[in-house]
């Protein structure tokens, strides 16, 4: 076995454990921190990662990349390993992927498109009075609760802002053109 | 806030508060931070520069900047928002989301919804360190320091409670209860179910319920049959319902009352 072809088969094994730790839940907030890459994959972990990304690629998936604290990354290696890795759907082609309540999504929906529209952060108490217009307030505090446990929303000092999972799962500006089209 | 003697100090630092809480809600609100007039607001610090003369005076004059920087800040945070492809009319959004129907903005979040792909798998090595962790675990009986008793429930209502809340007088309870005893005298000696079930299963629980005192205060008796399962109740003709209660060992009598019981109740006696 040559040099080269020795490492086409470390490469490959190195993919399929990369797309091991991204596909199955690890800890109870979705996706791999950057550390915990490098140190299941090594050093070439931000190459590694790439090539399951073309892979991937084919099957209308994507590996992405997002910061705590911002938005989408690329490049920066040096930030890469505080950042979180995780696999999404590139483009949907099934129509359900959830099993939440209608309620719960379209109560989301007008969550986030309401915080985007004033500039990414609101008092919570104006997202709560909005909802309340359309559902019991009760189950409002709840839902709310809900997102900001599950990362679509985070709270800091009664404000809400838009939380690390909708910057990995929803794209902002299709979600505001198809609420005004 | 701190107080001056000196009435000119005193108006200057008015002022200054005025500002500085005026930066405050515009921080805290989300309101639109070109409200505050940066230029009159720098004029105004300049006005008094010289003046300053305490370490107090110093730090409100820093406290000042500092909060003046976070409101440029926001202003250069504002221009960017409203420069990017996000920007949209908060009122022309807010009407827009208050137009449609919780099916149409369920279906715009799927549209624009990209979820992540996350699965759970328990694998053989997981489940070997399952295991390891239940043979490490010490019996229940050695743990119990983990699982303390919850403390006593202090969540009940008694009926004082209620009184006291406001929710029901202590007339309207008596009244309650009289009619119920009236009834009772009336009907005389009587299966507990045909007395307490009635046209509704909200009123029929209400009469458990009043009844409950009846037999409480002893002015009701429930003789129950084991064997048959009958539970009968009787209004109580002792003259000194008092004696009676300090001679008789009180226990309790747990009587299921249920909706599917109460049904087939109903169905009976349509029958009938």
């Amino acid at each position: 076995m040559d040099a080269e072809e020795e490492s086409g088969i470390r490469t490959e094994r190195k993919v399929k454990k990369a797309a091991q730790l991204l596909f199955f839940r690890r800890h109870r907030t979705p996706g791999v921190k950057g550390w915990e890459l490098k140190k299941a994959l090594g050093d070439d972990y931000v190459e590694v990662i790439a090539v399951l990304n073309s892979v991937l690629d084919t099957l209308g998936m994507e590996v992405k990349r997002i910061s705590e604290e911002g938005g989408e990354r690329e490049g920066e290696e040096k930030k890469a390993e505080r950042d979180r890795f995780m696999i999404v759907l590139k483009s949907p082609v099934i129509e359900k992927a959830s099993g939440e309540r209608i309620d719960n999504i379209a109560m989301l929906s007008a969550t986030l498109a309401y915080i985007i529209s004033k500039q990414g952060k609101v008092p919570r108490k104006a997202v709560e009075e909005f909802l309340s217009g359309k559902f019991p307030k009760q189950r409002v505090y709840f839902a709310i609760d809900r997102y900001i446990k599950q990362g679509y929303v985070g709270e800091d000092d009664k404000a809400l802002y838009i939380g690390w999972r909708t910057r990995a799962e929803v794209d902002r500006k299709a979600l505001l053109d198809l609420i005004l089209t | 806030m701190k107080f001056y003697k000196v009435p000119g100090k005193q108006m200057k630092f008015d002022e200054l508060f005025r500002l500085l809480n005026f930066c405050k809600t515009i921080q805290t609100e989300g309101t639109d931070p070109f409200d505050l007039d940066v230029k009159k607001f720098l004029e105004t610090l300049k006005q008094y520069h010289n003046k300053w003369k305490s370490l107090d005076d110093l730090l409100l004059d820093a406290e000042a900047i500092a909060e003046l920087a976070k409101i440029i800040e926001l202003q250069g945070k504002w221009i960017k928002d409203r420069s990017s492809s996000f920007y949209i009319d908060p009122v022309l959004l807010e009407l827009k989301l208050k137009m449609l129907e919780p099916q149409q903005l369920a279906t715009a979040f799927f549209k624009s919804w990209h979820p992540i792909i996350s699965l759970d798998r328990i694998t053989p090595q997981r489940l070997t360190e399952g295991l390891a962790y239940w043979d490490a675990l010490l019996p229940l009986g050695e743990r119990i320091d983990e699982f303390p008793f919850p403390s006593a429930v202090k969540s009940t209502f008694d009926i004082e409670d209620l009184i006291e809340l406001n929710i029901l007088s202590k007339t309207e309870f008596d009244d309650s209860i009289r009619a119920v005893l009236n009834e009772l005298e009336v009907r005389g000696r009587i299966e507990y179910h045909d007395f307490i079930y009635g046209a509704s299963f909200e009123t029929s629980v209400k009469r458990a319920y009043l009844t409950s005192y009846l037999v409480n205060e002893g002015k009701a008796e429930l003789d129950i049959n084991p064997l048959e399962e009958e539970v009968f109740i009787s209004p109580s003709y002792y003259t000194n319902v008092n004696a009676q209660a300090h001679h008789t060992q009180s226990r309790s009598i747990p009587i299921s009352l249920s909706y599917e019981d109460w049904l087939q109740w109903m169905q009976k006696r349509n029958q009938e």
